[in-house]
């Protein structure tokens, strides 16, 4: 499992870097970063939905303090992006940290409920604080790179497209280091049963706060990323949109695996794409898709192939194993 | 009685302990030492406070009253995961295992503190930390064949039967690495023959696994069998305390467990 998904992410790795060499067209350069920008999202979301076990609705709070961080971090204080974006990051796991230490003291839909609070409250912030946020209005203008300041259209996409692969690929190195260390077989064991995690040592609330923190710092990075690409942030990040795309993405792609959001993110960011003309039959069809996902796939679509490997595997063992058990018949 | 000066100070001593739940005394002025080497039974009829008795000790529980002494440092009402990281370390009477995980992750698991490190060496990881793992492996898959389970070691425990269960949730509980096994009606749910055998293999885990191991049991052969001193509670409250064979002919506990014969 664990060296299964880390060849599947050098393999898409590889792939997303070759990806810009080969395609000359902007338009696609502008979805395949809109892959990545989600990829990391779903990615950062997973660790919460995935590992700590909660759903969480309040996610788009981090992208949104990311977004928001990086922007005012460059338009006030006139910090590069290199900067920027690690910033987005931090501040947004302080808040991750702050949010945590309420919400996770919670238990399903009061979880659910409360970190959809912290966003909404967020939103409202945003929208309210004139002096800050500057409103309504948003905060346009967010400072492009210098070297970019002479190049085509083109060549400026392609770096915005290696810059969200470098996040991407920090993004998934800190969740597989992450998820395949003490700390994520602690993570899953108080998500599976928090009293045999506490038999064994485990304090179920330090491993939660982790995850949930390590989840607000990519989605951070998430946010500082899309407020330079996008040069405009408003009080849409926190909006309910970003959330019902991360959620479908994680849900699809199969919570609990890392390679699951990331197939996540490519089906869902190209088909939105696909189905932007028909903005209704879409929401329509995101709907349907979840259900059907929820009924028959309930571990989405990794999960449904790592059960069909584990059958194949399992199916001429056991058959031996039975075989063998018969006359003693005591296991 | 003789064992006890085997062993002078007690490895687990609790004095007075405690617990009513409203207007009900679940447990009352119990008294108890366990000796380092030592397999201690603890049984008594139905509602008798065993289990709650296993709650107040591991921290699962607060006690309204008493103390509870481990290796001489006072744990009295400190969470269960730092009594386990003292080395106490229990079972459960429900079957309490990871489900979706395999055999051999549930164990992996349950050597959580052999492999704790800060979060600079989980990002970036230096030679001990891949060390630990290693051990780790080598150590859930030792356990794993120890329990009796090794060609189950890939199945997803939700698969397993449920005397497979039990022996999975005594091998998570090991892996921890306790100095005493605290287990909870283990052998419920078996056969007489899956019970003589699991109780073969608890005789050898006091050598070569823990030092002592308390349980609590409803299977009589199987207490006769494995534990070397008793203690019988009824109604909350100790009944009596010796070894196997005292106990089973005291006049108190036939009658806690069969009802006094009419005169």
């Amino acid at each position: 499992m664990m060296i299964l998904e880390r060849n599947t992410l050098l393999i898409m790795a590889v792939l997303a870097a070759l990806f810009p060499l080969l395609v000359g067209n902007q338009y696609a350069l502008h979805i395949g970063i809109m892959v990545l920008f989600y990829a990391v999202l779903a990615t950062s979301l997973n660790l919460i939905v995935g590992y700590v076990g909660e759903f969480s609705l309040g996610h788009t709070a981090f992208l949104g303090l990311g977004a928001y961080a990086a922007a005012l971090l460059s338009l006030r204080m006139g910090l590069p992006i290199w900067a920027t974006i690690p910033l987005a990051g931090v501040i947004s796991a302080l808040f991750g940290a702050a949010i945590g230490a309420i919400t996770l003291r919670l238990r399903g839909p009061y979880f659910v409920i409360i970190t959809l609070a912290f966003a909404e409250v967020l939103r409202i912030i945003a929208n309210n604080w004139m002096g800050l946020t500057n409103g309504p209005m948003g905060l346009s203008g967010v400072v492009q790179p210098a070297l970019l300041a002479d190049a085509s259209p083109l060549a400026a996409k392609r770096f915005y497209f290696y810059l969200a692969l470098a996040i991407a690929v920090v993004a998934l190195y800190l969740a597989y280091r992450f998820v395949y260390s003490n700390n994520g077989r602690a993570a899953v064991t108080v998500r599976e049963n928090r009293y045999v995690a506490q038999s064994v040592g485990i304090q179920p609330f330090a491993y939660a706060m982790r995850a949930f923190v390590l989840g607000a710092f990519l989605a951070g990075l998430a946010g500082g990323f899309y407020a330079h690409y996008i040069t405009f942030v408003g009080a849409n990040v926190f909006g309910f949109a970003f959330m019902v795309s991360m959620i479908i993405m994680v849900l699809i792609g199969g919570k609990g695996t890392l390679v699951g959001p990331l197939v996540g993110a490519l089906l869902i960011t190209v088909l939105n794409e696909y189905l932007r003309e028909f903005q209704e039959l879409r929401m329509s069809l995101f709907g349907l898709i979840v259900i059907g996902v929820v009924l028959f796939l309930p571990n989405g679509l990794m999960g449904f192939l790592n059960l069909r490997r584990e059958r194949r595997r399992a199916t001429p063992a056991a058959a031996a194993e039975s075989h063998a058990e018969a006359p003693g018949g005591s296991a | 009685m003789s064992e006890v000066q085997n062993f002078p100070t007690p490895m687990l001593s609790v004095r007075g302990l405690c617990k009513t739940f409203g207007g009900l005394k679940a447990v009352q002025d119990i008294d108890l030492d366990v000796n380092s080497g030592e397999v201690f039974g603890l049984i008594g009829p139905n509602g008798a406070g065993k289990t709650t008795c296993f709650n107040l000790i591991t921290g699962f529980y607060t006690p309204t009253a008493g103390r509870v002494t481990f290796q001489g440092h006072d744990i009295t009402g400190h969470s269960p995961y730092r009594i386990a990281r003292r080395g106490l370390v229990r079972s459960f009477q429900k079957t309490n295992v990871l489900k979706a995980l395999s055999v051999f992750e549930n164990v992996l698991a349950g050597h959580y503190l052999s492999t704790r490190q800060t979060l600079l060496a989980t990002f970036f990881p230096h030679a001990g930390v891949s060390r630990a793992e290693r051990e780790a492996r080598d150590s859930a898959a030792r356990i794993v064949e120890l329990m009796g389970l090794a060609a189950r070691m890939d199945t997803p425990a939700f698969r397993l039967s449920c005397g497979e269960l039990r022996l999975l949730e005594v091998a998570v509980a090991l892996a921890a690495k306790p100095a005493l096994l605290m287990l909870d009606e283990p052998a419920a749910g078996l056969n007489s023959q899956e019970a003589m055998r699991f109780g073969s293999i608890l005789k050898s885990l006091r050598r070569s696994e823990v030092e002592s191991i308390v349980l609590v049991e409803h299977n009589m052969s199987l207490v006769m069998e494995v534990c070397d001193r008793v203690m019988v509670m009824h109604f909350g409250s100790k009944l009596a305390e010796g070894r196997p064979e005292q106990v089973k002919n005291d006049p108190q506990v036939i009658e806690a467990y069969l009802g006094r014969a009419r005169a």
